[in-house]
């Protein structure tokens, strides 16, 4: 009974020591905690230090150093050991100054005792264990390292974990079987070792029991069964992203991000310092990943730290967070930026730090683009530091270059911070079109970004929300909407198509702009589809000319859809390549076609017609497949064809043939194919038949009988024109003669003019035909019908100057063809005025043209001519026949030439001496007496007739090649034969007094103006051969040394003679008595030649106008006048040195009265 | 002075009626409008028009038959059967005529609160017996006559709401 009883008290200890043992041998250990061995039997009772507190938490200070030399002799005592033997250890934690020794443990024969921690501080082998589990929960890290680094050897310190983690969570721990232990070897190094156990992520919840063996040598330490539910020793990773910002009320927000991969709410731990004036430090544990920290001072730095941990129950702190420094600004805005849309209000803080010293938020003034004060009417005082300034209704900001905001400055009276706030205004009204299409399964909504492209980095996105039916009127954005996908087009719009629709929901529609300062929302819109179909064009859309009516018609069919009532619009036109489109309107909705007038029923017209919703909803549809009329016979011709008759009559048989001409009918008056002509005849004897003509325009029959009457008729697939034209062919009226006269006026080669006149008559006349050909052609004869009012016609046509017409008007009575008028040609009259006209019209532009280059080519020679006189003068040092002359006195002319000339020479003046030598030949004179005055001796100076004795004549016959004398006058004359001589000249005697008679004037008159007579104009050949015609003129004047010899004709001849003599004899004697006096003059009749004179010493213009038939050289006034020095030298072709005039004094009075008798001889 | 007053009122009166009864016309020609839409979606659907009307399916009795009066609650249940059964459809273009019948129904609901008799809305209904099996196995019979029986349906509501709009 006593052995039951010990039994059942021996079961009952067994019990409670094993409940004992198991609370006691697995504590849920902490995750960082200190394991203390000792050797087996040794004495737990060590003694401490005297003076030393056993509070533990001197460990780590003062008292570990001791500890520390206790060690390192027992390092010595570990080494020593021989055999193999297990040191007991405890764990000791902050939490728990006792140390649990577990003596023989693991293999059941568990027994702890409980050892104060500090005995084993002082004898044992001692190590620093953490074990927890890292964040992303799948594995647990443990480090031991030893407590005292030099306790062991490195290089033979093996640990190894040992775990066991329970496969069910509800699976109780209570004994692990050794075997059940799984083993990890860890990893050490210089004086730690690691230890990594994979843990799977749903066991987080789990309890794991482990132990571990540390071997050093021959010794093994091996720590108690240790029990840990692993998600109370996670340890998260430091938070990241921490990130300080001035909040728009003025306080440092200071963020962080939360880790994701934790199954439980974290908590932070917050340590931040302020340094500005004064130094300020917090450290403040939050739930949130936020810190709003108040009172921000500009100009101060914020160092921030943050740490995480589990919220709910325990839990390890992560690391601290890398420290971020953040330093305000010495202006500080909040907020810095701001986007808004137009019209709304903004609000900007600011506090200004200026050297040190926060400026008083009275003395802040706001600018606007450091342009513009902001009105102090829009500040608020926030309080002494912090001034608000308000912008109401803005304006889209204007890009100012790359700057696409507003700046903003806060400024100290008169000096601003460069540091500004940025406002953002966008005009966010964008307009959304949406369109249905005509099936009503899609809607399109398309919207342009143009309002919105200054502001980048923005992203733009339509939102839309569906109500059930309609809109409201007022359309607002809604909370739960859903965002559309819509795809930029090339245009630039944006594309968003819905599809399925509810056709009678309202889609209240917006364009969200996210932007990092914002998000803005364009206006809404409401569209209800069914109100914005476009629908698709009507179909089976024909046009047609409507078969006797005439009408265009043209026909449709409404689409499917909608199934509303539908207005449609048509436009139609001829067809082409740029059709001219009229439109018409159809407002009943079930109209199906409509006929429209059109002008012309034989032409091809296009139709389109297109269609939209009868209430004005939505769209109009595009125009429908154009159709096009075809062209086809509508009505029967609107008339018969005009036509006329020819008359072949044949004497011999006595037949008379008619040949009916008619024009094909056009497709206006035809409508619109003629099919065939049918000639209808009526004749007395015969009565009524029709003669089939076909397509052909000309048909003959025989008529035969007295009255004849024909009609022509079109014929098309309608049937017969009703309008014909009749012509009786009557042999008694082809006799009746009405038309008076008829004539016939040529406007141009294209258009002629007909009048006539008729008589009265009783007969009706109905119309005429007139009929025209070439007159003795008899290919083809036109013709033409005109009505009887008529009495003027124009013809149009082509006609041929050169051949003569013949126009035929036939008066066509009812009775009959009457007789015809008829004229061959045109009135003649009028056609010769007309050519005069035409004349006149041609002939007077062309003298008035010739006369203006005439005109200017005497004024170009004339200017060069001048320019020759004067750059040509010798001068008499560099000439040599000069050589001794006094130019400015000479006593005579002759004087001029007495020293170098043995004979008088000349030669053409002002032309190159070569030129000259070679055009000049002298015949021998006076051969042929009864020769002409050579034409091209004078120049066309003398228009009086006269051929009598002293006169030199010009005669257009004079072709010898000879000077002539004619009786007892010597003339010169330049032959035909000699064309190379071209000098041309007059000579004109000049009395050496000035009183010369009367007489003497009226002979040098009519000596020099009778002898070019009129009647023998110069020829026009012998004009143009002379070379030297144009070029230049020499005229000779004889000075009248001899007044008795006064008779021009013999004097002049004479000394015309020795002049001209080619071998040059002129004797010095003869020079004494004469004086030649020159007048030079050059191209007598285009050019004005000079005059030099004495007093003025300049030159005198010599009027070319004046003619010099009569003129009277005044010799007493006149000493010496422009004389020309041909240098002819003895043959044509010797070479002579030409010499420019001698200009000689002349008085003023003089030239006046030369140049005034010559032009009296003009007038 | 009453008198005034009274000719003023009846002057307004007609205005007055009109802008009442405006939105109400609106709504009874758009679910004309709506129905006839439907019909002719139903119409363009090409395998639907060469269906015999003389063949009667069997086995297809979850789909409503033609039903001579019916109310304007009865309507929209009709319809929200028809509709769930549409979107139990894989075709494509039933989806549309679908999305009508949601608005049909809407505009069904706004007919009977205009007409002072408002009924609740057809609740979600119960998946239809056997309808997933049907579908499953007959496709193109179930898209067939619930067409064909839809668009009966239709007509014959078109018919009733030219005759009268009540309830």
């Amino acid at each position: 009974m006593a052995c039951q009883k010990f039994r059942m008290a021996l079961l009952l200890w067994e019990f409670i020591y094993v409940i004992t043992a198991f609370n006691l041998a697995y504590p849920s250990t902490p995750w960082r905690f200190k394991l203390f061995c000792m050797p087996p039997n040794t004495t737990y009772d060590f003694l401490l230090p005297a003076g030393i507190s056993k509070n533990t938490s001197n460990l780590d200070g003062y008292y570990e150093p001791l500890l520390e030399a206790k060690f390192n002799s027992s390092g010595t005592y570990y080494s020593k050991l021989t055999s193999k033997i297990t040191f007991h250890c405890c764990i000791w934690s902050e939490e728990n100054e006792n140390c649990s020794v577990q003596a023989d443990n693991i293999e059941g024969k568990a027994f702890v005792s409980t050892v104060n921690s500090l005995v084993f501080q002082q004898i044992g082998a001692n190590w620093n264990i953490q074990c927890w589990m890292k964040e992303d929960l799948e594995s647990l890290i443990c480090y031991i390292e030893p407590l005292f680094k030099n306790s062991f050897k490195n290089y033979d310190l093996k640990v190894h974990l040992l775990y066991v983690l329970p496969e069910v969570l509800e699976e109780s721990p209570l004994v692990p079987q050794k075997g059940n232990f799984q083993l990890v070897q860890c990893n050490c190094s210089a004086h730690k070792c690691e230890c990594h156990v994979s843990v799977p992520a749903a066991k987080l919840n789990c309890t794991l029991s482990m132990y571990l063996k540390i071997t050093s040598g021959r010794v093994i330490f091996q720590s108690p069964l240790m029990s840990v539910q692993l998600i109370t020793i996670v340890k998260p990773d430091p938070p990241l992203g921490l990130h300080m910002e001035i909040t728009d009320s003025g306080g440092l927000n200071i963020s962080w991000s939360s880790s994701t991969l934790v199954p439980f709410q974290l908590q932070y731990q917050v340590k931040y310092s302020e340094n500005s004036t004064s130094r300020r430090e917090a450290d403040e544990i939050v739930s949130a990943t936020s810190l709003l920290v108040d009172g921000v001072l500009p100009g101060s730095s914020y160092e921030v730290q943050v740490r995480s941990k589990r919220l709910d129950g325990p839990g390890i702190w992560s690391d601290w967070s890398t420290p971020v420094i953040f330093t305000t600004q010495d202006v500080i805005y909040f907020p810095p930026k701001i986007l808004t849309s137009v019209g709304s209000n903004v609000s900007f803080n600011c506090i200004y730090k200026n050297e040190n010293k926060i400026v008083s938020s009275k003395k802040i003034v706001w600018w606007m683009n450091l342009a513009e004060k902001i009105p102090e009417s829009q500040y608020n005082i926030m309080g002494d530091h912090v001034s608000k300034v308000t912008l109401p209704s803005l304006n889209a900001t204007r890009l100012r270059g790359k700057f696409t905001y507003d700046a903003v400055y806060c400024c100290n009276e008169n000096e601003c911070h460069h540091r500004y706030a940025e406002l953002y205004v966008v005009d966010v009204n964008i307009n959304i079109i949406c369109e249905t299409d005509g099936y009503l399964t899609k809607m399109t909504c398309r919207w342009s970004t143009n309002a919105i492209q200054s502001l980048a980095g923005s992203t733009l996105q339509l939102m839309y929300h569906r109500s059930s039916l309609y809109c409201s009127d007022a359309p607002s954005i809604h909370s739960t909407s859903e965002p559309k996908d819509c795809h930029l087009q090339r245009d630039g719009f944006y594309e968003c198509i819905f599809q399925p629709i509810f056709l009678l929901s309202g889609y209240t529609m917006w364009i969200r702009i996210n932007h990092s300062l914002g998000i803005l929302d364009s206006p809404p819109t409401c569209v209800v589809p069914d109100s914005m179909v476009k629908p698709l064009p009507p179909l089976s859309v024909k046009a047609e000319i409507t078969a006797k009516v005439g009408l265009l018609k043209i026909s449709w069919k409404k689409p499917i859809f909608p199934e509303n009532n539908l207005q449609f619009q048509i436009r139609y036109g001829l067809n082409g390549k740029e059709i001219q489109w009229k439109m018409y309107e159809v407002y009943d909705a079930k109209s199906k076609s409509v006929s429209l007038p059109v002008p012309d029923l034989c032409a091809v017209y296009a139709a389109q017609v297109r269609c939209k919703r009868l209430d004005g909803l939505g769209y109009w549809s595009n125009w429908s497949t154009p159709a096009y009329t075809v062209v086809m016979d509508v009505k029967v011709p609107t008339r018969g064809p005009e036509f006329w008759r020819i008359i072949h009559e044949d004497s011999t048989k006595k037949e008379r043939n008619v040949t009916l001409l008619w024009k094909p009918l056009m497709k206006n008056d035809s409508l619109c194919h003629v099919r065939r002509y049918v000639v209808k005849h009526y004749t007395a004897g015969n009565g009524t038949w029709s003669e089939d003509v076909g397509n052909h325009t000309k048909f003959t029959f025989q008529w035969t009988e007295q009255t004849h009457s024909v009609t022509v008729l079109a014929i098309n697939s309608i049937g017969a024109s009703f309008a014909n034209f009749n012509l009786t062919l009557s042999w008694p009226m082809s006799k009746v003669n009405i038309v008076q006269s008829l004539n016939a006026y040529p406007l141009n080669s294209s258009c002629v003019i007909l009048s006539w006149m008729l008589s009265l008559s009783d007969y009706n006349l109905i119309y005429f035909i007139l009929e025209w050909k070439i007159l003795n052609e008899n290919n083809e004869i036109k013709w033409r019908r005109i009505p009887s009012s008529v009495t003027r016609y124009y013809i149009h046509d082509h006609f041929i100057p050169i051949e003569k017409y013949q126009f035929s008007l036939y008066p066509i009575f009812m009775e009959g063809v009457g007789k015809p008028k008829i004229i061959n040609g045109f009135t003649q009259d009028d056609i010769e005025k007309h050519q005069t006209d035409a004349g006149l019209y041609v002939i007077v532009p062309i003298i008035i043209s010739s006369l203006t280059l005439l005109l200017g080519a005497l004024l170009i020679l004339h200017q060069r001519m001048k320019k020759l006189f004067w750059d040509d003068v010798p001068n008499p040092k560099n000439c040599s026949w000069a050589q001794g002359l006094n130019f400015q006195k000479p006593e005579t002319f002759e004087h001029l030439f007495i020293k170098h000339t043995e004979s008088v020479t000349f030669g053409p003046l002002l032309l190159e001496p070569e030129t000259i030598s070679e055009d000049i030949s002298v015949d021998t004179p006076w051969e042929n007496k009864d020769e002409k005055v050579q034409t091209a001796l004078v120049p066309l100076l003398l228009t009086t007739a006269d051929l009598e004795k002293g006169s030199i004549c010009i005669n257009d016959q004079c072709n010898s090649a000879s000077f002539s004398e004619a009786e007892s006058t010597k003339m010169t004359c330049e032959g035909e034969g000699r064309r190379q001589s071209s000098v041309k000249y007059a000579t004109l005697l000049c009395n050496s007094k000035s009183s010369a008679t009367d007489d003497e004037q009226g002979l040098i008159n009519s000596s020099v103006s009778k002898c070019f007579s009129s009647k023998n104009p110069p020829t026009k050949d012998s004009l143009s051969t002379s070379p030297w015609e144009i070029e230049t003129q020499a005229f000779f004047m004889l000075s009248d040394q001899h007044p008795n010899i006064i008779s021009p004709h013999l004097t002049f001849s004479e000394e015309l003679d020795k002049l001209l003599n080619p071998e040059g004899n002129f004797s010095e004697e003869h020079n004494d008595e004469k004086s030649v006096y020159y007048l030079g003059v050059t191209s007598m009749k285009k050019e004005s030649s000079v005059f030099l004179t004495d007093e003025s010493g300049v030159l005198c213009p010599f009027p070319a106008h004046c003619l010099f038939t009569d003129i009277r050289i005044l010799q007493d006034s006149c000493s010496h006048l422009v004389e020309n020095n041909f240098n002819l030298g003895t043959s044509g072709q010797k070479t002579f040195v030409s010499y420019m005039p001698q200009f000689q004094t002349c008085s003023i009075e003089t030239q006046k009265i030369v140049e005034n008798k010559m032009c009296d001889l003009t007038v | 002075m009453r008198c005034g007053f009274l000719c003023r009122f009846l002057w307004l009166w007609p205005y007055l009626f009109y802008a009442d009864a405006a939105p109400i016309q609106k709504v009874q020609d758009d679910t004309k409008t709506l129905i006839k839409t439907i019909v002719t979606r139903i119409n363009d659907i090409a395998h639907t028009r060469s269906v015999s009307s003389k063949q009667r399916v069997t086995g297809l009795d979850f789909i409503p038959g033609l039903q001579p009066v019916l109310s304007l609650s009865k309507m929209d249940q009709t319809l929200a059967i028809y509709q769930q059964i549409l979107t139990s459809l894989p075709s494509g273009n039933v989806l549309q005529i679908s999305n009508d019948l949601e608005n049909l129904r809407d505009l069904l609901h706004l007919l009977a609160s205009s007409n002072s008799c408002p009924f609740p809305r057809t609740r979600s209904l119960k998946t239809l017996e056997g309808l997933d099996d049907v579908l499953e196995a007959s496709l193109y019979s179930t898209e067939v006559v619930v067409l064909s029986r839809l668009q009966g349906s239709l007509q014959d509501m078109l018919q009733q709401l030219d005759f009268s709009t009540g309830c």
